[in-house]
C-alpha cells in the first residue's frame, strides 16, 4: 500500500526539478522525469535532462527515423522486399498525395512536406510508448515546426513569382481601378493571414497532441485511484479505449499539418500552367 | 468574485461554448461531405481531401480555447 501511495503522489505531484513559472505536470512520468525522481535528483545532470527533455525525445524519434531509412535503402532492389518494400509503399502514398494537391509541378516538395508528416506522425505516436513522451506536446515544437513551413513557403513564393509577383500577390493581384483603390485593404489584410498561418498551425497541433495527453494522463489517474477499493494487484487500464483515439488524432494531426502546408505551397505557386 | 474564481467559471465554459459552435461546424461540413459522396463516390478522394481541410480550420477554433485555458489554468489555483 505504501508503494500504491508513492505512485498516486508522483502521479498527482509535480517534476521535482520545476523550474519556478513553469505549468503544471500534464503528461505521464516518462523516462526522463523517472530518472531524475530516483538517479539524479538535485544534481546538474538531472537539470541538464529536465531543461533538454523535448530536445532528448525528437533526437531519439530522429535516429529512429534516419536508422530505419538507411536500413531499409541499404541494398537497394529494382523489385523491393521486405523492409525497402513498406518503406516505398509509405513513400509513394506521400508522393501520390502531395501531387495531387499542388500539381505535377509539386513533387520537388514532397522530401520537405513527407519528412514532416513522417516526423509529427512518429513524436505524436511516441506519447502512447511507456517511458517516452511525445515532443509535439510542447508549443516549442511545434512553432518550430511551423517557422519552418513559414519561411519555405516565404521563400518558395518569392522564388517563383520575383519580388514584383511577391507584392502583387500580397495585394491581391489587381488589376482594374477598382481593385488597385482595394489594396491598402488587402495588403494588410494579406499580410496579417501570411503571419496567422505560422501560428495556427503551431497552436493546432499543440491543443492537440497536448488534449490528449492529458486525457490520457487523467484516466491512468483514475484506474490507479480504483485500486484504493477494488484491492485489485495491478491498476485497471481505464486509459485503453483513448489510447485507441489517440492513435487516430496523431495520423489525423500528422496529415493535417501536412496538408495545410501543402495547401500553403499550392497557393502561392503559380497557377494555370498545368497541362490538361 | 474574485477573478480567480471568475476564471474557474469562464474557462470551461469557454471551450464548451467553442465546442458547440465547432460541433455545429463540423456536423453540416462532414454531413455535406458525405452527401457528395454518395451522389459521386468517384471524386472520394477529392472531397474527402477538401473535407479534412476544412474540418482542421473548424477545429482549430475550440483548440484556441482549450490553448487559452492551458495558459490561464495556473492563475486558478489556491
Amino acid at each position: 500500500m505504501q508503494s500504491l501511495n508513492h505512485i498516486v503522489t508522483f502521479l498527482s505531484s509535480e517534476p521535482a526539478h520545476n523550474g519556478g513559472g513553469e505549468e503544471a505536470q500534464h503528461e505521464l512520468p516518462n523516462l526522463v522525469t523517472i530518472l531524475n525522481e530516483y538517479v539524479f535528483g538535485g544534481t546538474s545532470v538531472g537539470e541538464f535532462l529536465h531543461h533538454w527533455e523535448n530536445a532528448i525525445f525528437s533526437l531519439a524519434i530522429v535516429i529512429i527515423l534516419v536508422v530505419v531509412a538507411r536500413f531499409a535503402y541499404r541494398n537497394p532492389q529494382l523489385v523491393p522486399r521486405g523492409l525497402q518494400n513498406g518503406v516505398e509503399l509509405i513513400i509513394e502514398a506521400l508522393e501520390s498525395f502531395i501531387v495531387g494537391v499542388i500539381g505535377p509541378h509539386g513533387r520537388k516538395f514532397v522530401p520537405f512536406l513527407g519528412t514532416l508528416f513522417l516526423y509529427i506522425f512518429c513524436s505524436n505516436l511516441a506519447g502512447l510508448i511507456p517511458l517516452m513522451k511525445a515532443p509535439t506536446a510542447n508549443v516549442n515544437q511545434t512553432i518550430a515546426l511551423a517557422l519552418c513551413v513559414f519561411f519555405y513557403v516565404q521563400f518558395t513564393a518569392v522564388k517563383e513569382n520575383g519580388i514584383v509577383g511577391f507584392v502583387k500577390h500580397l495585394m491581391g493581384e489587381p488589376r482594374s481601378a477598382i481593385q488597385w483603390a482595394f489594396v491598402p485593404l488587402m495588403l494588410p489584410i494579406h499580410i496579417i493571414g501570411e503571419f496567422a498561418k505560422p501560428l495556427s498551425l503551431s497552436v493546432r497541433l499543440f491543443g492537440n497532441v497536448t488534449g490528449e495527453d492529458i486525457l490520457i494522463l487523467i484516466f491512468v489517474g483514475l484506474g490507479v485511484a480504483v485500486l484504493s477499493f477494488t484491492h485489485l494487484p495491478i491498476g485497471i487500464p481505464l486509459q485503453l479505449p483513448f489510447i485507441f483515439l489517440a492513435i487516430l488524432t496523431s495520423f489525423i494531426q500528422a496529415l493535417v499539418f501536412m496538408l495545410l502546408s501543402t495547401v500553403y505551397f499550392a497557393m502561392i505557386l503559380p497557377h494555370g500552367e498545368e497541362d490538361h | 468574485m474574485d477573478y480567480q474564481t471568475a476564471l474557474a467559471f469562464a474557462l470551461p465554459l469557454g471551450v464548451a461554448f467553442a465546442a458547440i459552435g465547432s460541433g455545429l461546424g463540423l456536423g453540416r461540413a462532414v454531413g455535406s461531405a458525405m452527401e457528395a459522396i454518395g451522389r459521386q463516390p468517384e471524386a472520394y478522394a477529392k472531397i474527402q481531401t477538401a473535407m479534412i481541410i476544412g474540418a482542421a480550420l473548424i477545429e482549430a477554433l475550440t483548440i484556441y480555447a482549450l490553448v487559452t485555458v492551458f495558459l490561464l489554468q495556473g492563475k486558478i489555483g489556491s
